[in-house]
Parts: C-alpha cells; sequence; structure tokens
C-alpha cells in the first residue's frame, strides 16, 4: 500500500528536526514564562496582571507552536497548519461563548459575595462601569 | 479516594448480587429475557450446525476490510433500531393505556402497565440507543463503506483503528444491552439530568451503565472520524482534486470534522459526571461550589453539533440518490459543499437553543437565537439544489429516489418547526414538551429515511444483487402511513402544552390524539413486517436480480466503477480520476471498460484479533466500573495497556496479493456494465419513463443544466 | 476552480493509475495523530470552560482561596523541567535526522528524566496540598483545578511510559518506518504538552495567584 523504497530517515517529517530552533523556543520560552512569573509577584493590580499574563501566554503559544510543533505551510505540514487553524476559533467560541453566557447567569441568579473577585469575569466586572 | 456507597459492596463482585439479576423478578423482563436467551441460542445454533465458526472468525470478526467492518455497523445499528423501536411502543402503551385518574393500573402500576421508574428508563434508553446506538453506527457504517471506494482507494488510513473503532462501539451496545437484564438503566433521560443523576439521588447503576456505554461509543466515534479524515486528505486517487470529490464525501468530510471536534467535548462532560460520582468531586453537585447549568453546557456544545453529524451525511446521499435518479449531474455543487460547511461551522454556535430557559442574559438568549436561525439558509440552499436537480431531470422513481424525497419532505417540516424553537420567546412556552420531541423526531426520520434509502441504492454495489421493490414499496409507505398517525397528533399535542416524558397523562381530551399515535405505532409495526418480507424475498430471488457495476444504469461516482460485489482490494488498479462525475464522464466518452489488465502486485493490511480482544476488554472495563469490581477494573486496565504495547512490536502487519491472484478474481466478476454496452442491451432500470441507461446523452438544455459530466456553479 | 476548466480530453486521458506508489504512509500516520492531538486539546478546552465557570466566588466554598496555596514558584520549577525535556527530545529528533542511534537513545533518555523530574515536583506539590485538606472533593474549584492539573500530569506519565517503550523498539527494529513515524508522533506528543502546560502555567497557576 506503500512507497517500501523510501528510507524513512529521508521523509520531510524527518528532517524538520532543526536543534537551533529547538533552543531558540528553549530560551524565548523561559524567558517569557519567567517575565510572567515576575509580573505576577510584582504586585500589580490584578486587572493589569490577568492582561499581561494573557498576553505573554498567548504569545508564548504562538511561537512554541511554529518553532516545535513546525505549524507552517511547508508541503509537509500544510494539513497539520490547516487542522490547527480549524481548531482555534472552536476553543474560543467553547470557552468564550460559554464565559458570556454563565457571567451574565451569576450575575442574574447568584448573590455576589462581599469577597473580591473570584474570576476573571468578576474581575472585568469591577474594572468595567459598575 | 472513593466515594461512599449505600447499599453491599463485595470486594469479588463489587455491587453485583442475586437481587440485581432483574430479569428474574421483574415479569416484562422475564420475558424480554426468554426471547432474546432463545434468539440468541438460535443464532450460535444455527452457526454451530452449518460449522460457520471459522469462516464467521476469519472473514469477519477478524477483519480489517473497512466493507466487512461498515457492513457490521449497519447490522449493530439495525439491531438496536429494532431495540429502540421496542422501547417506543411500550412508550406509546402506556401514555395510550394510563389517561385520566379512572384508567386502570397493571403489574404493579397506578395507571398503564408501566411504573414510573421502569418507563424513566425505557425513554432514556429510547432517546439514547436510537441517536447514540443506532443512527450513528448505521451512519458510520455507511461513511466507512463508501468513501474509501468513492475516492478511488484501497482502504482506509488506520484499518486496525477501525475496526477498534467498531468494536468499542460493539461493546457499549452490548452494555446496553446488558442493563435490561442486569441491574437497570438511567432513567432521567437520554441527556442526562444534572444533578438527578449524582450519587445521592441516583445511587443505583442505572447511571453509571448510561455513563459508560456512551463514553465507549464516544471514543468509538472519535477514532473513526479521525480515520476517515486522513483517508479522505490523504489517500485520493491521483486526480482528484477537491472539486471533483464526489458530494457525499465531502459530507462525510464535514461531518466527521464535527465528531472529530465535538466529542470530546462529550467525553468531558460524561467524565465529569464520572467524577462526582466516583470520586466525590462537585462539578455539578447542587452544593458545595457545583454549577449544575455546567453540565447542560457541556453536553450540549457536544449535543448540537452532534445532530448536524447524524443529518450531514443523510444530506450526502441524498445528495448522491437524487442526481442518479434524475439523470443528471447534481445541481449546484460548489454551493453544496459550502452550504455542508457552513452548517458544520454554525452548529458550533447554537448550542444555548437548548437551555433558553436557563436564565441567560437577553443578550445571550437573542444571540443564540439568531445564530439558530442562520441555519436555515444553508440547510434551504440544499434543498433548492436538490429540487433543481430534479428539475428538468428523467426522474426515476425507484426506491431509493422514494426514501430520498421522503426524506427531503420531512426535512421541510423538521426545518420549519426547528425555526419555530429557535425563537427563543416561543421555546419558554413549550420546552420540554411534545411539541419538541416532534420536531426532533422529524429530524433523525430524515436520517432515517435516507438510510433507508442508502441501503436500497448501494446494496447491489456490495452483494451483486437489487432488493425487490414490491415489498419494499409496502414498508415505504407504511412508514408514511406510521409517520404521518404519530407525529401529526404529537405536533397539536405539544401546542395543546403537553409536557415530555409522562408516565401517566392527566387530560383525558388528550386521550384521542394519543389513540390516534397508537394506531401509528400499529402501521410503523406493520412496515416492520413488510421490511422482513422485503429482505426475505430479495434473498430469496436473488439470481433473478444480479447486476453489473453500475447497477442502476446511471451511477456517477467513483463507486459504480468497480465489480459487484466489490472485491476486497476495491480497485485491481488504481483509477486515476478525470472529471467530477468520473463514471458519467467515461459514460460519455465510452471510456468503460473495468478490465485494464497488465496486473500489479496489491500490499493489503491482514487480518487480525487484536482489535475484536481489545473490544472485549473494553467491555469488561466498563461493566468493572458501573458495577465497581475493582479487580476486574484493574485487570481490564492491565490488559488493554499491555495488548496495545505488544501489538506495536509485530512487524508481520500486511500481506501482498500477486498480480495473477488479481487476475483470478478480475476474471471471476463478470462486468455486465460493459457486457451491456458490447451488446447494446441496457440493464434493467425501471421506471415511468421505460428503459433509461446512462449511456445515452440527454440533449443538452440551454442554460447548462445538462447531464454531461461538467455542470456549471 | 470550475469543472471546465479543467477538462480533460477523453482521448489522452489516462484512466488507470499504473505502477502507482500509494500514498505516504508515514505522512498519514502523522497526521491522524495530529488530529488526535487537537481533539485532546478539545478536551484542554472543554476543562478550561469548566474552570471559567466553576472560578465564582460561590464555587469556592469551604476551601480557601486559590491565591492562599498556589505556589508559583513550584510550577515554575515545573516549567523549566518540561521545557528542557521538550529540548532533549527535539534534539533526539535531530539525532535521527542523522541516523545516529546512539543519539536518539542518549536524548529520549534524557527527555524521560527530565519528564521524571517534572512528575515529581508536581506530585510533591499536590500531595502536599492534600495533606492541608485542599482537595478535589472540598468544593467545585478544586475539582475543576485539580481536574486539569491532573489530567495534565497523566500525559507526561504516558509520554514517559511511550519514550522507554520506544526505546525498546529503536534496539529491537532500528529506524524502520514503523519506528520512525512513532518517533515524530511521540515528539507531538511531548511537544504538544509543552504548549498546554503554557495555559496550564498562565491560566490556572499565575491567575489563580490574583483570583
Ligand atoms: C433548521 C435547523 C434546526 C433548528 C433551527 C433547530 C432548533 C432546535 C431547537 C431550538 C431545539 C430546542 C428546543 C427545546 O429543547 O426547547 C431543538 C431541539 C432538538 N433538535 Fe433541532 N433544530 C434544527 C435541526 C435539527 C436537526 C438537523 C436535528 C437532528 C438531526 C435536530 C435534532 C434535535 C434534537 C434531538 C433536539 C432535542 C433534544 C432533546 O431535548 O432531547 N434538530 N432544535
Ligand atoms: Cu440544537
Amino acid at each position: 500500500m506503500s512507497g517500501h523504497a523510501a528510507n524513512p530517515l529521508h521523509h520531510p517529517e524527518v528532517s524538520i528536526a532543526n536543534g537551533k530552533t529547538y533552543l531558540a523556543n528553549f530560551v524565548i520560552s523561559v524567558a517569557l514564562m519567567t517575565v510572567a512569573l515576575l509580573v505576577v509577584l510584582s504586585g500589580m493590580a490584578p486587572f493589569d496582571v490577568f492582561l499581561v499574563t494573557t498576553a505573554i501566554g498567548g504569545l508564548t503559544v504562538i511561537i512554541q507552536s511554529y518553532l516545535i510543533l513546525h505549524t507552517d505551510t511547508s508541503r509537509g505540514q500544510f494539513w497539520h497548519t490547516f487542522s490547527l487553524l480549524l481548531f482555534v476559533p472552536l476553543f474560543i467560541v467553547t470557552i468564550g461563548l460559554t464565559a458570556w453566557m454563565f457571567h451574565g447567569l451569576y450575575q442574574r441568579t447568584m448573590i455576589m459575595p462581599a469577597r473580591s473577585g473570584a474570576s476573571p469575569m468578576s474581575l472585568h466586572t469591577r474594572a468595567g462601569t459598575r | 479516594m472513593l466515594v461512599h456507597l449505600q447499599g453491599s459492596w463485595s470486594p469479588a463482585l463489587g455491587r453485583l448480587c442475586m437481587k440485581q439479576l432483574a430479569f428474574l423478578h421483574v415479569p416484562i423482563l422475564e420475558y424480554t429475557f426468554a426471547v432474546v436467551a432463545l434468539l440468541g441460542l438460535a443464532a450460535v445454533g444455527a452457526v454451530t450446525y452449518f460449522g460457520k465458526w471459522k469462516y464467521l472468525w476469519r472473514e469477519w470478526l477478524t477483519t480489517v476490510d473497512h466493507k466487512r467492518i461498515g457492513i457490521m455497523y449497519i447490522i449493530i445499528g439495525l439491531v438496536m433500531l429494532l431495540r429502540g423501536f421496542a422501547d417506543a411502543v411500550m412508550i406509546r402503551l402506556q401514555q395510550d393505556m394510563a389517561i385520566g385518574p379512572h384508567s386502570p393500573g397493571y403489574m404493579g402500576a397506578v395507571h398503564g402497565y408501566l411504573t414510573p421508574f421502569h418507563i424513566g428508563q425505557i425513554f432514556s434508553a429510547h432517546g439514547m440507543i436510537m441517536i447514540v446506538f443506532a443512527a450513528t453506527p448505521l451512519l458510520v457504517g455507511l461513511m466507512n463503506i463508501i468513501v474509501p471506494i468513492q475516492i478511488g482507494a484501497r482502504d482506509m488510513a488506520y484499518p486496525y483503528l477501525n475496526a477498534l473503532g467498531l468494536w468499542l462501539t460493539g461493546g457499549g451496545a452490548a452494555l446496553v444491552m446488558l442493563s435490561l437484564f442486569i441491574g437497570n438503566f438511567a432513567h432521567g433521560g437520554w441527556y442526562g439530568f444534572l444533578p438527578y443523576f449524582e450519587l445521592p439521588y441516583s445511587p443505583g447503576v442505572g447511571v453509571d451503565y448510561w455513563m459508560w456505554a456512551f463514553q465507549l461509543s464516544a471514543i468509538g466515534t472519535s477514532l473513526g472520524s479521525i480515520n476517515l479524515i486522513a483517508t479522505i486528505v490523504k489517500m485520493r486517487a491521483p486526480g482528484m482534486t477537491w472539486m471533483r470529490l464526489p458530494i457525499f464525501t465531502w459530507a462525510s468530510l464535514s461531518t466527521n470534522l464535527i465528531a472529530l471536534t465535538s466529542f470530546p467535548v462529550l467525553m468531558v462532560a460524561l467524565a465529569l459526571v464520572g467524577m462526582d460520582r466516583y470520586l466525590g468531586t462537585h462539578f455539578y453537585t447542587a452544593g458545595m461550589g457545583g454549577n449544575l447549568m455546567l453540565y447542560n453546557d457541556l453536553f450540549w456544545i457536544w449535543g448540537h453539533p452532534e445532530v448536524y453529524f447524524l443529518i450531514l451525511p443523510a444530506f450526502g446521499i441524498m445528495s448522491e440518490i437524487i442526481p442518479t435518479f434524475s439523470e443528471k449531474t447534481l445541481f449546484g455543487y460548489a454551493t453544496m459543499v459550502i452550504a455542508s460547511f457552513a452548517i458544520g461551522g454554525v452548529s458550533w454556535g447554537v448550542w444555548l437553543h437548548h437551555f433558553f430557559t436557563m436564565a441567560a442574559a437577553p443578550s445571550v438568549n437573542s444571540f443564540y437565537s439568531i445564530t439558530t436561525m442562520l441555519v436555515g439558509i444553508p440547510t434551504g440552499v440544499k434543498i433548492f439544489n436538490w429540487i433543481f436537480t430534479m428539475y428538468r431531470g428523467r426522474v426515476r422513481f425507484e426506491l431509493p429516489m422514494m426514501w430520498a424525497l421522503l426524506a427531503l419532505s420531512l426535512l421541510i417540516v423538521g426545518g420549519m418547526t426547528g425555526m419555530m424553537n429557535a425563537f427563543a420567546s416561543n421555546d419558554y412556552m413549550w420546552h420540554n414538551g411534545i411539541f419538541v420531541v416532534a420536531h426532533f423526531h422529524m429530524m433523525v426520520l430524515v436520517i432515517a429515511s435516507s438510510i433507508f434509502g442508502a441501503v436500497e441504492y448501494w446494496f447491489p454495489k456490495l452483494f451483486g444483487f437489487k432488493l425487490e421493490q414490491k415489498w419494499g414499496k409496502w414498508f415505504f409507505w407504511f412508514m408514511v402511513l406510521g409517520t404521518g398517525f404519530v407525529f401529526v397528533p404529537m405536533f397539536i399535542l405539544g401546542l395543546a402544552g403537553m409536557t415530555r416524558r409522562l408516565d401517566y397523562i392527566p387530560y383525558t381530551a388528550w386521550g384521542p390524539y394519543l389513540h390516534l399515535e397508537m394506531v401509528g405505532i400499529g402501521l410503523y409495526g406493520a412496515a416492520l413486517l413488510f421490511f422482513l418480507a422485503h429482505l426475505y424475498v430479495s434473498l430469496r430471488d436473488r439470481e433473478s436480480r444480479r447486476v453489473g457495476a453500475d447497477a442502476w444504469g446511471t451511477g456517477r461516482s467513483v463507486e459504480w466503477m468497480t465489480h459487484s460485489p466489490v472485491p476486497s482490494y476495491n480497485f485491481a488498479l488504481i483509477p486515476h480520476i478525470n472529471a467530477r462525475d468520473e463514471w458519467a464522464w467515461r459514460k460519455d466518452n465510452g471510456l468503460t471498460e473495468l478490465h485494464p489488465g497488465d496486473y500489479e502486485p496489491i500490499h493489503m493490511p491482514k487480518n487480525t484479533g487484536v482489535p475484536l480482544v481489545l473490544g472485549a476488554f473494553f467491555f469488561t472495563l466498563a461493566f468493572g466500573l458501573t458495577w465497581r469490581i475493582w479487580w476486574l477494573t484493574a485487570l481490564s486496565t492491565a490488559a488493554i495497556v499491555i495488548m496495545i504495547i505488544v501489538r506495536s512490536f509485530d512487524t508481520d502487519t500486511d500481506m501482498t496479493i500477486p498480480p495473477n491472484e488479481v487476475e483470478r478474481t478480475e476474471k471471476r466478476r463478470s462486468d455486465r456494465a460493459s457486457d451491456f454496452i458490447a451488446t447494446g442491451v441496457p440493464p434493467y432500470a425501471g421506471g415511468p419513463v421505460g428503459t433509461a441507461t446512462a449511456y445515452q446523452r440527454l440533449p443538452e438544455p440551454a442554460g447548462g443544466t445538462g447531464a454531461s459530466s461538467g455542470g456549471r456553479l | 476552480m470550475s469543472a471546465h476548466s479543467t477538462a480533460v480530453d477523453p482521448k489522452s486521458a489516462s484512466l488507470w493509475a499504473r505502477h502507482y506508489p500509494g500514498h505516504d504512509v508515514i505522512g498519514t500516520r502523522t497526521f491522524g495523530f495530529w488530529l488526535y492531538m487537537l481533539t485532546d486539546a478539545m478536551v484542554y478546552a472543554a476543562l478550561f470552560a469548566s474552570l471559567v465557570v466553576l472560578s465564582h466566588a460561590s464555587n469556592m466554598v469551604g476551601g480557601p482561596a486559590p491565591s492562599e496555596f498556589i505556589n508559583p514558584r513550584v510550577a515554575y520549577e515545573e516549567t523549566i523541567a518540561l521545557f528542557a525535556s521538550v529540548l532533549t527530545y527535539g534534539l533526539a529528533m535531530v539525532s535521527l535526522k542523522k541516523g545516529s542511534r546512539r543519539g536518539v537513545t542518549g536524548w529520549i533518555l534524557l527527555s524521560a528524566l527530565l519528564g521524571l523530574v517534572y512528575l515529581g515536583l508536581s506530585v510533591a506539590d499536590n500531595v502536599n496540598l492534600f495533606q492541608h485538606g485542599i482537595t478535589p472533593q472540598t468544593n467545585g474549584f478544586l475539582s475543576a483545578f485539580f481536574a486539569i492539573i491532573i489530567y495534565h500530569a497523566v500525559h507526561i506519565v504516558v509520554g514517559v511510559a511511550w519514550m522507554l517503550v520506544m526505546l525498546l523498539q529503536i534496539a529491537k527494529e532500528g529506524f524502520s518506518q514503523n519506528v520512525v513515524y512513532r518517533l515524530i508522533n511521540l515528539r507531538l506528543f511531548w511537544h504538544f504538552q509543552a504548549v498546554i502546560w503554557v495555559f496550564v502555567f498562565v491560566f490556572v497557576y499565575l491567575q489563580g495567584v490574583v483570583l
């Protein structure tokens, strides 16, 4: 059922491995995570921490998926990248719409305890117009 | 770690004890058990008597052939369809009897003949079986059989995984059947009901059976979706560009993308129920910081895409049948493809319409109302495309076409009532009512009708002979009648305010409608008998209905380009694809020779019993978990892990069919389609326009709706 | 893309693909496995959605606020261990490219070891929490919190076990087609854990501190 003759070590997904990018990925990721940790320990306002760490996390994930998951548009990787891009909106929908629905639900059905905000959603409320 | 249980438990048998062998004390189950046991014994006896065990093991149970796996999926689906139908009869009978305070009660029930606990199990099992163990295996089986042939491949991307998916589904189905006789089943509805399904309120094993059976089939289906997607993306025959992909394959791709993306969420929804019940966590509990609406959220994130997972293949089937029996290319191919993917996409953003009444903010409800209505646009596009395909075609009303048209009509009814549900303001009035039930039964009947159409349509491809038409038509018309009698009154009762899942009907004024529904069930029962007659007569007279490659004479896509029945390797030589409707194109150009000669060796995967044994261990794992028999659970898990690892060391998994054997097989297949072309005698086609053949080119009408392979749009 | 532009002349059309080499087996295997990884990511998405829903103050009854028990420093150490393991597995793939059996074996062993370091840190941290009565059974928030962390740790266990199996297979078969595609799949699996861990570290640990 297959091309038996070809040496598996010459497959494009083997030759894609690259020590330099893996090393670069390690250095960048560790640096970004360190910054994120320092932001948290710095005593910044919670909502700012929330925003900054989210941004750093998002950036790290994008860098990692390019450097180590090899999500590019080369011939060997095209379908991997394509299917990932198909999933990303669904991740956002799953988490985002759920958060939105329950945010309204909690506001309308729960007694808000006195303790300060307890979720990204309630942080949001506090920073908002209320 | 583990929760404290009510009731007895022993290390050897878990919660299992004599008292749980329900078929020993519940009268209805005694009879059911007797019947099932007799049927089982008869089957075993027959196989032994005819000495077929070896054949069964070698050719079926250990097979990795995608066609045989598909056929076994369909057999599981049909058996479970029968079981689901039996449940439906019991529900209808209860609602036919238990009307008003003066209605009598039998067998321990105050009214009717079923106690609330019992009817609760029946409607839960009915819904779950029909969706998960009837519709899903039937459609998965069809896709499994047809897609590789349609794309000119010899097999699926992962033949071994394919078999594993089958046996996981089989294990789940067996678990549901077992719950009839040992213990009991969930009793709060097919989609689960939290926190009612938490251990304190549902202490029995019913919920556990439901959960694990569901989980097994979810794993099986998502493995299957990976397989089909990889097959379609990576294994198309040379020349088959995306715009030449047969439409059923497109539908399968979009539907499996839905499965791939949504089933993991179902697994989470169910796993969290499991953690609450087994480990005492608080995901869905009413107190202790749980949130019962989280369950509804997760379940319907899967649940709504799931209903489209079921209907898209049905649409694909209709898109194959209608052009064949209109002798025209499909109208609006590209818009069909776009519509399939649009439906798949939108289905991911509408799930809150299953719980509009949750009390989310008005903006949220409005958002979901609107997205729900958006689905109507691509669906409408499809309906018009089918109608335009028939327009100026030579429509032949053979059985597959009749089923496709029935599906089309029901789709309109179901879609319109779905739109009515989509208004949150309407839904507040009839949510959890019979109107909703009637709506989705229209939709699932679209699926059922397309499946029957598909079975009629592709049966000759797999078995080499056509099913007969007379009893098939009786079956068809009694299904139509039954549907009318059951569901028209149901819509009316829904608007009158009847809620779903009642074990007792308080208003005698509803009686006449419920009696009408019972008549409908009688008609369905008659239809079932006609179906059996249909199968019997077809099998008996098969010799007179043998067909060649192009069974209907007007087939258009690649599957009609190989022999009927299809050889194990599908194509002696992989076809090279030149046009969208490749076979129609070849016929138009007189290129119908199916014996190219000069055969080459063919590599195929070897049969293996590993998937079957793994499926069996998954079954014992689920059984052990259900009854909390920990040694069985541990043993099964260990066996599964070890088998997977050991199998990965096996290098002897493939075989080669030498060219002379291919040649011998090919010679044995007399290919009637090419004979007919040589002799000029057309194959049997039937229908009002007399004998129609595909090789006659229709006069090209102005406007580009002609029969040639191209087709605009 | 219309059918007209691609019309084929029937006289010269080729009808059967003779000597068709078949599909790319390694590419198909890794694509299917990648699809599986994406479904696993969807599992995480559902778990994170649950965490969002269960992060309201009312979900924390009977337990401490997250800022009172989450220790971002331990999580940071776990991060370093995991990222290092991902790096060494990447280097194993570089050795594979060169066809060096010793290189592949050595780097994979190191990756497995670093994976065990990660697991050790994670287990110690969680056992510590359990000993303080902070368990998944405490309340809804903690159920979701531990579900994510333990689910991730289970992946690491599977990954380490898989590495050991691959070491055996390399010893037995060398770099056959089957071994090579499995090594690539394991790379996808292992590297994916790093990406998921970024989410866990940022959204569960770091943002938990300021909840
Ligand atoms: C035009 C497209 C459709 C629309 C607008 C639509 C709308 C709706 C709405 C709003 C509900 C919720 C009603 C309630 O629970 O109060 C519903 C329920 C349902 N629909 Fe549809 N639907 C559509 C198509 C389908 C299809 C194609 C299927 C199945 C193949 C389907 C199957 C179901 C099922 C199974 C339920 C109820 C599940 C349950 O509560 O047990 N629907 N539909
Ligand atoms: Cu829906």
